[in-house]
């Protein structure tokens, strides 16, 4: 997969919506950090392929489906329980996929925080990251987090991501600017 | 153009010294899903409606569809570079084009990038319009008045066009409608000499939808060979091209015209043709899985056309003065002649009847007419201009009066001319009155006639001065009466440009001519 693809996983409304309600809930009973752990559960479960493939089943009849939920639900605290129950009743499995996605945004959301990538040219110190995290967040009023990813191809300077927005300051980027400037001049 | 190495340097000597590498936060957006020349944007947070949007490899595209999730947009250009994953950005800029002087005599995109191979346009900045502009409103405007000769006999006289209006050019195919635009774009000569610099000339913007790209060759050619390339401008999205390409050349037509209307000049721009710009909106709608309605066009193809044809406004001569940011003289005023072609005749279909009811007249050609050689097939019963009467000259409406009501009576008694001699006198006359105006009517392709001699040849008909003249020799009549009122008389010509009437002493010249003329040819 391109990689910033990967960095923007898509959360479909649906999914957004169950899971803003899954983190409220959390929330206003005072059972976030329970939740967080479960949804993390959640997250290594679907990661394994043999382990989460009768989620996804479309052969596995959904009163068995129903049954594996329940017998899965005991390790879990009893809101992420009745999350799961509820969307198996719902019929709407799929949308567990989106599910880590869609509640760690949630929970940035709710920390007023974003998370980032930086693409940089050459590898840079952590002291120079954390400058940068901390006067990209004053600019956008948010806790930032960057993840640094190392990209020759911008010859110097470095490319920032944050919440679906792009901050320019390379020289590859620079270079792009000029000739779409010089496309526009005029010529007499 | 030329471009000169020298001034090239130095442009860019310039450019790079004053560039200012801007660094704002821009917001961005992956590809999720891309083909059929409409793309799926996820991400994208503050884009605008209409925004222009830039995919890598240089390809653009405008947002249509804000969705909560996604972000639907056409694509201008080849989609074949574009894949999934792929960055999107904004721009910040509503989609706009060129507009301006320089564009004259060239032949562009819907982008108003020039393809006839003439080198760059010159233009700057400040010379892009975005091509989604409101119309001029109530108080901007000014009710219709003057002429927009076409050149053309039987449309001028009966169907006259003021500048300012809409009058639709509708018919099947191959019915002579580009060639009626073509004889109109060439007889716009006379207003001006062709020289787009001067301030009566009227300027022509031919906007080419959906059509061959060997017909609007030609028609370049034709321009180019009467001289009337110079003050036209041809936008060109031609059936090859996408057909987000192809729906918004109206509008980048439209805006490139409304600059020189602003300006106070007088534009008039045809739009070649309507019926293929909604196939192409319906396309991509569908594919951007807006809801289909009637025919499977969306719920806003009346809007598309409606929107774009009230921009076709007379501006007030104090325009200026009411919008001094808007315009910079007023006075000014676009034409609008957009086409739409019919299949066998349907006039009652979807898109002609919306465009029927949003124009200020049609002209209808028939293919009956056409082939039995009345040419311009025009079926003047049928045809319609509801504001153009106010903008004839005095002197061709006067005569132009009688020429209507001969050819109605004409018209009524065509189904009894069979019975020949067994028809009462006052019958018989009609018929043959009828029979020669009908001659008279015709003309040649490419062959204007400017409005005096109009004038002049129309007489002769209504006058009854030719009834006893043999039918089919009129053509000859014209060609030798026309060439000597321009050799011997040509002061009855200017006398009726100047004062826009038909004086006694000028009508008695004329009707010397007209005798000496059939002696010469009759014996």
């Amino acid at each position: 997969m391109n990689e910033s693809l990967a960095d923007t996983v898509k959360v479909g409304p649906v999914a957004a919506r169950y899971a803003f309600a899954l983190y409220q809930l959390a929330k206003e009973k005072g059972e976030l950090e329970a939740v967080t752990r479960d949804v993390a559960q959640l997250a290594l479960l679907l990661d394994s392929e043999a382990q989460s493939a009768w989620i996804f089943d479309a052969r596995v009849p959904a009163r068995e489906k129903r049954e594996r939920i329940e017998r899965l639900a005991l390790t879990l605290a009893p809101i992420t329980a009745n999350f799961l129950r509820l969307v198996a009743d719902k019929r709407r499995l799929e949308l567990l996929r989106e599910l880590p996605a869609a509640f760690k945004r949630c929970a940035l959301r709710g920390r007023n925080a974003v998370e980032g990538r930086v693409e940089s040219a050459r590898p840079m110190a952590p002291g120079e990251l954390a400058e940068l995290c901390v006067s990209l967040g004053q600019v956008l009023g948010k806790e930032v987090t960057l993840r640094l990813q190392v990209e020759p191809s911008l010859l110097a300077g470095a490319r920032i991501y944050v919440d679906n927005r792009m901050l320019d300051v390379s020289a590859q980027g620079r270079l792009e600017g000029l000739r779409t400037h010089l496309n526009s001049a005029r010529l007499r | 153009m030329e471009l000169r190495p020298g001034e090239v340097t130095s442009v860019l000597k310039k450019e790079i010294e004053t560039y200012k590498g801007e660094t704002s936060l821009q917001s961005v957006g992956t590809v999720l899903s891309v083909g059929d020349g409409v793309a799926r944007v996820y991400g994208l947070d503050d884009c605008m409606m209409n925004e222009l949007l830039e995919f890598p490899g240089g390809v653009r595209g405008v947002a249509l569809n804000l969705e909560e999730d996604n972000v639907g947009c056409v694509l201008l250009g080849s989609a074949t570079k574009v894949k999934e994953g792929d960055v999107v950005k904004t721009t910040g800029r509503i989609i706009s084009v060129p507009t301006g002087p320089s564009l004259l005599g060239r032949v562009v995109n819907a982008l108003g990038d020039p393809i006839d191979g003439k080198g760059p346009l010159a233009v700057s900045q400040s010379d892009y319009m975005p091509i989604e502009r409101p119309a001029p409103n109530v108080v901007e405007r000014e009710p219709v008045k003057e002429p927009l000769q076409t050149g053309i006999k039987a449309i001028d006289a009966m169907i006259p066009i003021g500048r300012g209006q809409r009058e639709l050019i509708i018919g099947d195919r191959q019915t002579g409608k580009t060639a009626l635009l073509i004889d109109t774009i060439l007889n716009q000569k006379t207003t001006g000499g062709g020289d787009p610099k001067n301030p009566a000339q009227v300027i022509c913007v031919y906007v080419a939808m959906g059509q061959k790209q060997s017909t609007v060759v030609d028609l370049v050619r034709r321009l180019e060979l009467g001289g009337a390339l110079s003050y036209s401008i041809v936008v060109c999205a031609s059936a090859n091209d996408e057909a987000s390409m192809q729906y918004l050349a109206a509008y980048a037509g439209v805006t490139m015209a409304e600059r020189f209307r602003d300006e106070g000049r007088h534009v008039v721009i045809m739009y070649d043709d309507l019926y293929k710009q909604a196939l192409a909106y319906r396309q991509v709608m569908l594919l951007l899985r807006r809801p289909p309605g009637r025919e499977a066009f969306p719920g806003d193809v009346f809007n598309l056309h409606s929107r774009l044809l009230e921009r076709a406004a007379k501006l007030s001569r104090e325009a200026h003065k009411i919008n001094p940011k808007a315009y910079k003289a007023g006075g000014g005023s676009i034409t609008a002649l957009p086409v739409v072609e019919t299949q066998e005749g349907d006039v009652s279909a979807y898109i002609p009847t919306n465009v029927i009811s949003i124009t200020d007249g049609q002209i209808f050609l028939e293919s009956s007419l056409f082939n039995s050689g009345v040419r311009p097939g025009v079926n003047v019963g049928i045809s319609v201009s509801r504001v153009g009467g106010s903008a004839q000259i005095p002197g061709m409406k006067k005569i132009a009066g009688g020429l209507r009501i001969n050819l109605a009576q004409y018209r009524e008694l065509q189904a009894f001319a069979q019975f020949g001699s067994d028809l009462d006198k006052a019958t018989q006359a009609s018929l043959t009155r009828g029979e020669k105006l009908v001659e008279i009517l015709k003309q040649g392709q490419y062959q204007p006639v400017p409005v005096e001699e109009q004038i002049m040849i129309i007489h002769a008909g209504t006058s009854g001065a030719l009834d006893d003249f043999p039918t089919k020799r009129i053509p000859e009549f014209e060609t030798a009466f026309l060439a000597l009122m321009r050799e011997s008389h040509a002061a009855v010509g200017k006398e009726i440009l100047e004062t826009k009437q038909v004086s006694d002493k000028s009508k008695s010249v004329i009707d010397a001519a007209i005798k000496s003329v059939k002696k010469q040819l009759v014996g």
